[in-house]
């Protein structure tokens, strides 16, 4: 699929079918694309656990679901555990002089093998790791770039993907993920079994409360003629719901027994 | 289904109609799926509602508010809760279902919507 198109076409699908598995490569490339995601100092930020729905006990899927996200758990046939990496910045000091050796980082940008050592080292990333506060945004900043690739990955490999609230207490001892990982989303993948484009485009506030120009206040000026040339190219599409989506809801809901 | 729900102990449909959660019920699902349902339907759902009142010895509003409590805060769900009335509503299924597992999940959907549109988040467990 195209950039534009596959930017233009991601939605929280909600509706899987259930019977439908996931062939493992497309498992697979969904977090290759999350490995090559943009990360501070490069370093391994986002961690994920993937289980198969039918793997676990009943009694283990209902202890990992939140009020809200029952159905859709139930529906997905592949589960994603992301999970952000406190400890990754901690190889900071050779991970970024791998990217030095790499071409990456320049002298002519003033890198350099000393001022990682003597610098950034000591003055920039140990402060950072002896924060908490400081080091809980970095670290989850950067895993939801990954799992942002994650998600177009697997909607450019024709699935259904959404991220959803998962109990995370319940989930330790299911998965036995490190005490030190911060748990941040369950990805969902599967085919959808709701139409993949969800019943059209999500509503989103107005492109001029979120970004400015020069300074805040000024709105970014949107140009019309961008627009149209993204809605050629699908990046924009139509805007949710199309005429027929409460009666597609109406029928998903039959279809699989869930209320009204 | 109705002939089933014949006979039960427990309020009435008629008795429900007015109750405030019924109501708020019977107008939030009319406004989310845009359609006015029809007096039969509308009897079909309080009278299921009214079964599963009887089978947990309970009113409407009574199981609503049964679910909140009032903190300082606000308004707040009771999860244990909860839990409980998902799974007396799953009880509630199994013994109208009599073995028919699409008649019992109709009724309990019935029950499900009715919270649902009281604020109370819960699904059911799709049948695939």
């Amino acid at each position: 699929m195209e950039f534009k198109q596959l930017v233009g076409s991601r939605r929280s699908i909600r509706y899987y079918q259930p019977w439908h598995s996931v062939e493992r490569e497309k498992i697979q490339t969904v977090l290759e694309a999350a490995r090559l995601s943009s990360r501070a100092v490069n370093a391994d930020f986002a961690k994920a656990i993937v289980v198969e729905r039918d793997s676990l006990s009943d009694e283990e899927r209902d202890s990992l679901k939140t009020p809200t996200t029952q159905a859709q758990l139930d529906l997905a046939p592949v589960w994603i555990f992301w999970y952000a990496d406190p400890d990754a910045p901690k190889v900071g000091k050779t991970s970024l002089k791998l990217l030095v050796d790499a071409g990456a980082l320049n002298p002519s940008h003033g890198w350099s093998h000393a001022y990682v050592d003597d610098v950034v080292w000591p003055q920039v990333l140990t402060p950072i790791i002896n924060n908490p506060a400081v080091l809980a945004v970095l670290v989850c900043v950067e895993s939801g770039l990954a799992i942002c690739q994650s998600l177009l990955a697997a909607v450019d490999e024709g699935l259904g993907t959404q991220l959803t609230a998962f109990n995370s207490e319940a989930a330790k001892p299911i998965l036995q993920v490190p005490d030190h990982w911060i748990p941040l989303w369950l990805q969902l993948l599967g085919y959808p079994a709701e139409s993949p484009d969800g019943g059209g485009q999500r509503p989103r506030g107005p492109f001029e409360e979120m970004f400015f120009e020069g300074r805040y206040g000024t709105p970014f000026r949107r140009d019309p003629a961008v627009v149209d040339r993204l809605r050629a190219a699908r990046m924009i599409q139509e805007e949710a719901p199309h005429p027929w989506r409460q009666a597609e809801v109406r029928g998903l809901s039959r279809m699989f027994g869930l209320p009204e | 289904m109705s002939e089933d729900l014949e006979g039960v102990s427990g309020p009435g449909p008629g008795d429900l109609a007015e109750l405030a959660s019924v109501q708020r019920w019977l107008r939030a699902y009319g406004v989310h799926w845009g359609e006015t349902s029809t007096p039969s339907e509308v009897q079909h759902r309080l009278q299921v509602l009214a079964h599963f009142c009887g089978f947990c010895d309970s009113t409407p509003d009574d199981l609503v508010n049964s679910l909140f409590r009032e903190a300082p805060e606000g308004r707040r769900i009771k999860l244990k809760r909860r839990r409980a009335v998902m799974a007396q509503i799953d009880e509630f299924e199994r013994e109208v279902g009599k073995g028919d597992a699409k008649v019992g999940r109709e009724a309990g959907n019935v029950v499900r919507s009715f919270l649902i549109h009281n604020g109370v988040a819960l699904t059911a467990t799709p049948l695939r």
